[in-house]
């Protein structure tokens, strides 16, 4: 690190600069066209039923604490009872709705749409810039690493002597497909189709898809089973006392 | 205060779960946000190697103290936890950070 490396300016010109902004583009482009061929999917009665009986007894399990425990109890069998509960999901019910949904092309055809928007724009991107941009230094990230990184980080410049901060444009391409997630958030907005891990987990978890509804409600009705009651009202004297005793602190 | 804490501790918190997500929200972006200029900055500073990290961390400290400061150092009135405000999306903003970072260097020192 004696002495710097020189770097052209045609590299900044025509390297760093042109790959970020072609890496923002893509993810705008992205953004559009994964809004573009969002099927727009009908709502099936039966499914938006049990996302709210889910919701209503989400609502029952955070505010239970509101109410007494004899209400507490006979809301609760309404939910639960194995007989005719809103959350109770007969067995072979629950197998028919899972070989449903295998069969159900749509279901398919959206995740590979999303999962085909995610791979291709990345691979051609990747494509392009080993192709057009490698064999010589493009940037130089501004702290040291070991030399092992050497492989990964300089490919196609093969010099031992050259400093492992200076890196070539395939690491400056990873270093924006990291780092303009928070980019793209910030400019597009939460619901980005950039955010792939997170769909993808949204996906799997199932809530608004009617994914797998059955599932869901069977978690609940269990949640809700388990659930130990606690009144609250007992206790907020102690709060209220509490309350008063700093308000009149305060005074 | 301590006496209320222990109180309060022991009820189950009333608490919005769409407000909280609004609030935890604004405070992801304003992390992005200042992630990414703290990157411009640093770059344009020309710090280099470990100054360029403490700066990150201390910009960011910067951040949970003006968050606190905008909840009026009650956190219990606006998130679940004192966590929200201090700790969380801290390591989040790093990539765009190193982006920015390297990208505001590269153009201004090296070049």
């Amino acid at each position: 690190m004696a002495d710097d490396l020189v770097l052209d300016t045609a590299i900044r010109n025509w390297v760093l600069v042109p790959l970020s902004v072609v890496m923002v583009l893509i993810g705008i482009l992205r953004y559009f066209v994964s809004k573009l061929t969002r099927s727009s999917q009908n709502p099936d009665a039966k499914a938006i039923k049990e996302g709210q009986a889910v919701i209503r007894a989400r609502n029952l399990r955070s505010g239970s604490h509101l109410i007494p425990s004899k209400s507490f109890r006979s809301r609760r069998i309404y939910f639960t009872n194995e007989e005719n509960g809103l959350l109770y999901v007969p067995k072979e019910d629950a197998q028919k709705a899972q070989a449903q949904m295998f069969q159900d092309p749509n279901m398919a055809m959206d995740m590979m749409k999303k999962n085909l928007s995610m791979i291709i724009p990345q691979t051609l991107t990747f494509a392009w810039v080993n192709f057009f941009f490698s064999g010589f230094v493009a940037a130089k990230i501004p702290f040291p690493l070991t030399p092992r990184f050497r492989a990964m980080l300089q490919n196609g410049i093969d010099l031992s002597t050259v400093d492992v901060s200076y890196v070539s444009s395939r690491s400056w391409y990873f270093l924006n497909l990291f780092g303009l997630r928070g980019f793209f958030s910030l400019i597009l907005g939460e619901e980005n189709a950039t955010d792939d891990a997170q769909k993808m987990m949204q996906m799997s978890g199932g809530g608004g898809f009617g994914f797998n509804a059955s599932q869901s409600l069977g978690v609940e009705k269990d949640s809700l089973d388990i659930l130990q009651h606690e009144w609250a009202l007992p206790k907020m004297e102690h709060r209220a006392k509490d309350v008063l005793k700093n308000l009149a602190k305060k005074l | 205060m301590a006496t209320q804490d222990r109180s309060a501790a022991d009820l189950p918190a009333i608490i919005n779960a769409e407000n909280l997500q609004s609030n935890m929200k604004s405070i992801y972006y304003s992390r992005t946000f200042l992630s990414i200029i703290g990157g411009v900055v640093a770059g344009i500073w020309g710090f280099t190697s470990f100054t360029g990290f403490v700066f990150y961390f201390m910009v960011m400290l910067a951040a949970s103290f003006g968050l606190a400061a905008k909840a009026k150092f009650s956190a219990g009135s606006y998130f679940d936890s004192w966590n929200r405000i201090l700790l969380d999306g801290i390591l989040g903003g790093l990539m765009s950070f190193v982006l920015f970072w390297t990208f505001a260097y590269d153009i201004v020192h090296i070049f």
